[in-house]
């Protein structure tokens, strides 16, 4: 940077350039507030530099070396500037030093009139020396290498300020210029607004190009009407609302990708210009309805008018939007609110099962655990309630949940009807509407005990007359025998018994046995897997047998016994017609054969639970005991009697020969007995 | 009949022995559970019926763990049942595991206890892991003796453990036997050596046992016939031999030879015309000479009562009125 090299640039220029300056300001000593208008354009500025750049290309050629002299100073780096007194006469109010390959601001000397300077297109690095020049109201740096905002403390006047294209890191310095109009910052290297909030003057903020990354600290602008934000990193936009004025907005190729993070610009009411292209929020399906529907002051969006029908479609689209929102959330509410009950019932399943080795340890934990259960769940029990009522009004889709607590869950989904825990066992005592029930084809069973499935089957058949499918997961099935309480049901045509927490499924032969139990259901499916006439003639070869013995060697009281009271009437029934012939056959007669000859032959394997069939041995020990006596004492009567029998045996000869030698006796004298028998006659009468 | 060994008990223990109360209270039990049900066809038939079935071995047919213990009766019965009821399984060639087992025999009387199975299991695997598949023969067998002979077999283990242990319980009670006292206690690492006890001493401890209690035991000269092959066995390896024996089986009476085991041409038959019975169903090819054997005529090959009965039961069928056999030719 030499300062020499500029000595010799002449006046001429700058005249010349002064005349290109006429064109955009006007000449009057004061411009008031609203006639200084400048476009801002985000590539180049179209105010006075760049026509002020085309006149000067036009001229600059012939204009080497004149009308501008900067003679050098006392000061060993500053040029001193001197105009001829005719041109300071000509344009006394305003100067350009454009492209005079500047690296210093020259000393300005006697110009204290100076309304208008122009520096653009130079290599300035500092603003210096232009202190003097208190009634500047245009300065122009465009295009320099200013590196920091400094020396302009005492333009007080000062309105506009143009700062592009240089490499200003910070806005700082600006106290006194209360009075800017326009402030022009783009093309630098700021990151962050700030001391700006006393310029309640400023209508127009340039901050595009720059290192922005959010914007904010906007308040005190209370005249802003443009701010040009183009081409930053910005994520995020806060304090628009408090601009009063603000009309145009222009956030252009940021990194704005929510509406969330420019959700202040809802709340301006003067805003009537915004871009956002370039963002990612723009290539969201969501964008252009969601920004009509919430900026509905806005006129233009892109820099193209929004039409009402745009609006309107803007606001519909926007309520389906929140309508699904409400819903899907509403659901995945529901769901949790599933998972964590299933999670619950499981644990508690779990617990359960491993309680006979664990009993000392978890008592505590257990205890513990249904505290913490009721702490957690005493709010969202009161919460819920009112929560599945809604649902129940106000949800179509296919999605149910009925009843939740922490112990048990019982859901209707479709044709599903779900169960889970033995409390959701309840439910079937419930009034359930007919199309709900009629609907349901499928009963799940989850985490509760087989035994007391085997209670509420005969509700769920009555309740769900349509199930026909039933499925069993973690209900510790252990025996082939609990299959046989399946068979009280109306029909079945799928089961499916899940592996875990059913060690039934492990032997080799339990579907065989299922589908010799339940034949009379002519199942379709069992795990899944269809059910083949192989299926049904090896389960038939492998317990036909047992069938056979079950019924025809069982004596008749004892089959009776099994089968209890409703079997009784069809068996008596039986009893009284087995002396007719076979070939008369009854209406009657048909169907009771027909369902006891199906039912016949396993209808005497029955499954009665331990708990139930340990009362039924308790309540026989009473009669046991009864018995026992009974015949203790018929015994003894017996032996008693066989006794005297024996002793009778031996006594009897004995006693006949007694017998024998007394009537001897008595005969032997004629005359005393014939005295005798008539004494006893006399004495008889 | 006044043979002089039976006017010597005396009455009650007369008839504890034949287990003759047994049955009785049993009936009158049974008679109280289904009083309304009974009175309707009258309690003589129910008496007879009651019997009946005791004779042909159905009485312990779903019945509670207690009433089929009680007797060695209703033990044979029950073995008996189980057979015929299974035999299918095990002719089909299924391998299957204690539990499952324990859950077929859990179809015939529902509360029976898991620890029989799991030592007629351990007889079958020499009490090796009890997991493993057995055959159906293999574990009938064992059964047959763990619950036959239960209260045998667990004196049995507890001599054993007092001969591996070195107390011989004969010191006190023969005082002639000769080995028996002067033998010196092994060492620890001469037990472990030497597997099992020594046969011999085995035997006559068990001799003793035979004589003194009143449970049923094997026939001893059987016992003695099993431990004379050996020199020494394991107390398994006793248990194994038993099962195996085929003296002690036909002695027992409940279950044919083992290689008659899955011959039953009367059930087959039944077997068929169940069969037949299946809806849609082609009629299929029988394996096997068992169907084409004349039905139900041929003359039993063990010498057990019951199979005569169950012909005479037949016979009976039309003239008796029992309704069983005209259901099923009804359906």
């Amino acid at each position: 940077m030499i300062p020499g090299k500029y000595r010799s640039v002449s006046g001429r220029a700058a005249s010349n350039v002064n005349c290109g300056l006429h064109l955009v300001i006007q000449t009057s000593s004061l411009p008031e507030k609203n006639k200084v208008e400048f476009k801002l354009n985000k590539e180049t500025p179209s105010f006075p530099g760049r026509l002020l750049q085309h006149d000067l290309e036009r001229n600059y050629s012939s204009r080497q070396g004149d009308h501008i002299n900067l003679v050098s100073s006392s000061m060993p780096s500053f040029p001193i500037l001197q105009r001829s007194s005719e041109e300071k006469i000509l344009y006394s109010d305003r100067l350009t030093l454009e492209r005079q390959k500047l690296t210093v601001c020259p000393i300005i000397d006697g110009e204290e009139h100076l309304r208008l300077l122009n520096f653009q297109h130079n290599f300035i690095t500092r603003i210096q020396n232009i202190s003097n020049l208190q009634r500047l109201i245009f300065l122009d740096l465009y295009d320099n290498q200013i590196e920091e905002i400094s020396g302009l403390s005492t333009l007080r006047s000062l309105r506009v300020l143009l700062l592009g294209k240089n490499r200003i890191k910070k806005i700082s310095n600006l106290e006194n210029l209360k009075s800017l109009d326009v402030l022009d910052l783009h093309g630098n290297q700021i990151t962050k607004i700030e001391n700006v909030n006393h310029l309640c003057d400023l209508r127009v903020l340039n901050l595009a190009r720059n290192l922005l990354s959010h914007v904010d600290n906007l308040n005190g602008l209370d005249s802003l009407t443009e701010l040009n934000l183009r081409h930053n990193q910005i994520t995020f936009v806060r304090d628009v609302d408090n601009l009063p004025c603000l009309q145009r907005l222009f956030l252009s190729f940021n990194n704005i990708s929510t509406f969330e993070s420019v959700c202040c610009l809802a709340d301006s009411t003067s805003l009537s210009d915004i871009t956002f292209d370039g963002n990612p929020i723009a290539q969201e399906s969501w964008y252009k309805h969601t920004i009509l529907q919430n900026m509905m002051q806005l006129r233009q969006l892109d820099m193209k008018r929004i039409t009402e029908e745009e609006r309107r479609m803007a606001s519909v689209v926007a309520k389906k939007e929140e309508e699904k929102k409400r819903e899907s959330h509403k659901q995945s509410l529901l769901k949790e609110k599933k998972r964590l009950t299933i999670n619950n019932v499981a644990r508690k399943w779990d617990l359960q099962q491993h309680r006979i080795t664990n009993i000392a340890t978890n008592q505590d934990r257990k205890d513990s655990d249904s505290q913490d259960h009721c702490q957690n769940d005493g709010s969202t029990i009161s919460a819920f309630p009112e929560e599945t009522r809604s649902l129940d009004s106000g949800l179509t889709s296919a999605l149910q949940g009925l009843s939740v607590t922490d112990t048990h869950l019982v859901e209707v989904e479709g044709d599903t009807l779900s169960l889970y825990g033995s409390g959701a066992l309840e439910c079937l005592d419930r009034n359930w509407s007919v199309q709900t029930a009629g609907m349901v084809t499928t009963v799940s069973f989850t985490f509760i005990e087989f035994d007391e499935i085997v209670q509420v089957l005969p509700k769920l058949k009555i309740k769900f007359p349509n199930s026909l499918h039933l499925k069993f997961k973690e209900t510790n099935l252990v025996m082939l025998q609990q299959f046989n309480a399946l068979a009280q049901l109306r029909r079945v045509d799928q089961l499916t018994i899940d592996p875990q927490g059913n060690p039934v499924v492990n032997f080799t032969l339990w579907k065989y046995y299922v589908l010799f139990r339940l034949s009379h259901f002519n199942m379709q499916k069992i795990n899944g897997t269809e059910v083949t006439q192989n299926d049904m003639i090896m389960a038939e070869r492998l317990f036909g047998i047992l069938a056979h013995v079950a019924s025809s060697e069982l004596p008749q009281y004892h089959l009776i016994s099994i089968l209890g009271d409703a079997r009784k009437k069809q068996f008596r029934y039986l009893l009284e017609t087995k002396g007719k012939k076979p070939g008369i056959v009854n209406e009657e007669n048909n169907d009771s054969k027909r369902l006891v000859g199906e039912n016949t032959n396993r209808a005497t394997l029955n499954y009665t639970t331990r708990d139930f069939y340990n009362e039924k041995l308790e309540e026989i020990k009473e009669k046991k005991k009864f018995c026992k006596m009974y015949i203790e004492d018929l015994v003894k009567e017996a032996t008693e009697i066989n006794m005297k029998n024996e002793a009778l045996q031996k006594l009897w000869p004995q006693m006949f020969i007694e017998l024998v030698r007394d009537a001897v006796m008595e005969i032997r004298n004629k005359n005393s007995y014939m005295k005798l028998c008539l004494q006893q006659i006399t004495d008889q009468k | 009949m006044l043979s002089p060994e039976r006017l010597a008990l005396p009455d009650y223990e007369y008839l504890a022995q034949r287990h003759v109360l047994t049955y009785m209270e049993d009936a009158v039990c049974q008679l109280l559970e289904n009083k309304e049900d009974i009175s309707q066809y009258g309690i003589a038939r129910f008496f007879t019926e009651y019997f009946n079935s005791v004779c042909q071995g159905t009485h312990i047919l779903f019945r509670e763990f207690s009433f089929i213990q009680a007797t060695p009766h209703n033990r044979a019965s029950f073995l008996r049942a189980f057979w015929r009821c299974f035999r299918t399984v095990g002719k089909n060639g299924d391998l299957l595991t204690m539990r499952e087992y324990h859950c077929l025999l859990q179809l015939l009387c529902p509360d029976f206890p898991l620890e029989l199975t799991q030592k007629a299991a351990r007889i079958v695997l020499m009490d090796d892991a009890v997991d493993c598949l057995m055959s159906f023969s293999d574990f009938l067998f064992a059964f047959q003796i763990q619950f036959y002979y239960s209260e045998f077999l667990e004196s049995v283990a507890a001599i054993y453990q007092d001969l591996l242990s070195g107390k011989n319980p004969n010191t006190v009670i023969v005082p002639t036997s000769s080995s028996g006292q002067h033998r010196p206690r092994p060492t620890l690492g001469e037990a472990s050596m030497l597997e099992g006890v020594e046969a011999s001493l085995f035997c006559q401890c068990l001799e003793n046992l035979c004589d003194r209690h009143k449970y049923s035991c094997p026939p001893p000269a059987l016992v003695k016939e099993v431990l004379s092959n050996v020199q020494r066995l394991t107390f398994y390896g006793f248990l194994v031999a038993l099962s195996k024996h085929h003296g002690i089986n036909q002695a027992l009476g409940a279950l044919p030879d083992k290689g008659d085991l899955m011959h039953d041409p009367a059930l087959d038959e039944e077997l068929e015309r169940l069969l037949a019975q299946i809806p849609g169903l082609v009629n299929s090819v029988t394996a096997g000479p068992e169907a084409s054997c004349l039905p139900a005529r041929t003359p039993p090959r063990v010498g057990s009562p019951w199979r005569p009965l169950h012909h005479t039961r037949k016979v009976d069928a039309e003239s008796d009125g029992s309704t069983e056999e005209t259901d099923e030719s009804e359906t």
